[in-house]
């Protein structure tokens, strides 16, 4: 290793005119484990560069900044402006919500009770019908019910 | 230019705002401290970030504002620096009567005291030394990230550089 080289570069370190590269030069010469007597003082400096350079955070860092910039948009931006300016409207808000809720589902039931009322008027003129006989089927006697269905059956043949 | 993403652009350079928060508060809680407040408040101005010219020196500046806001709350600053001058004078003599005759022993507390000298040293002229010897800016970012001249940077390294020579060779001439 050419020394000559080496204390020109230091001096020209010291004054500043080093470029980037030649300081990457003389980091790398002062990394080495054995330099010159005479260079050991400098060393030291360019030792506690190498120190500086490894100094680094945790790595537990990066999630905790993750969360506060990515949980932001569902949690941290609510929770700062609006706990804080609409906190004592919260409730109001809750309550303003259940009356809504409530309103829409009667007025939805409302709605298909009504129509449900229209439609059963009809339906039932036509079930009357219907539905009598078969209410009255059961308190009826046996026999007379027996008769029935051997009318029924007859009229099924009949359509035969 | 390209779109910024914090998580691959932003947050990559916490490393480097925790070297120059460090070399400011000169300490390691507080400076993480102010890389979090740093990264949260770049992210706050990310409407603006299509604007920015280097994300890095905006980071960077931020961090050096907020790490000397804490320094400066802290109760540090040029002030208490000069009594650590005094006591790194005393803690040499004290050494000196110490001397050991392990070299790697002797290299370490060259180390230790090359470390004292850096920290006694201004805060600027800790930041560009930080900004150049550690991260390898060039004078013309440097001037961007501190708001100074090029001229001005060159003035401040140089003074930051013939200190710690003239540290180096005193501890060397007198011993350890």
């Amino acid at each position: 290793m050419d020394y000559k080289y080496i204390e020109q570069l230091l001096e020209r370190y010291w004054a500043c005119d080093t470029s980037l590269q030649e300081e990457q030069i003389l980091r790398t010469f002062f990394q080495q484990e054995e330099v010159p007597a005479h260079l050991m003082p400098y060393k030291a400096v360019f030792d506690v560069q190498q120190e500086q350079a490894e100094q680094t955070l945790g790595e537990d860092f990066d999630a905790r900044i993750l969360q506060i910039t990515e949980g932001e948009s569902v949690r941290a931006l609510p929770l700062q402006g609006g706990l804080r300016r609409g906190n004592f409207l919260r409730p109001l808000f809750q309550a303003a919500g259940l009356v809504a809720l409530i309103l829409t589902i009667g007025m939805a039931a409302q709605r298909s009770f009504d129509g449900a009322e229209k439609g059963q008027q009809t339906m039932y003129a036509q079930t009357d019908s219907i539905e009598n006989p078969a209410q009255e089927l059961i308190p009826l006697p046996e026999q007379q019910a027996a008769e029935l269905t051997v009318e029924k059956v007859d009229s099924m043949n009949l359509t035969r | 230019m390209k779109k910024i993403s914090f998580r691959d652009d932003v947050l990559p350079l916490k490393d480097r705002l925790y070297r120059l928060a460090l070399r400011i508060t000169l300490n390691p809680a507080e400076a993480e401290d102010a890389v979090q407040d740093s990264l949260i408040r770049v992210w706050e101005h990310r409407d603006e970030w299509e604007q920015i010219e280097s994300i890095e020196a905006y980071a960077l500046t931020i961090c050096r504002n907020i790490s000397l806001d804490m320094a400066g709350k802290a109760g540090r600053g040029n002030v208490q620096l000069s009594t650590i001058n005094l006591s790194t004078d005393s803690q040499l003599s004290t050494l000196n009567s110490q001397l050991l005759p392990d070299e790697s022993q002797e290299q370490k507390e060259r180390i230790a005291l090359v470390r004292k000298i850096m920290d006694t040293l201004p805060e600027i002229q800790r930041s560009i030394m930080e900004l150049r010897d550690i991260e390898g800016k060039t004078y013309q970012e440097i001037g961007n990230i501190l708001k100074l001249s090029e001229t001005q940077v060159k003035v401040y390294l140089h003074r930051a550089r013939t200190s710690i020579r003239q540290q180096a060779e005193k501890i060397e001439k007198y011993g350890l």
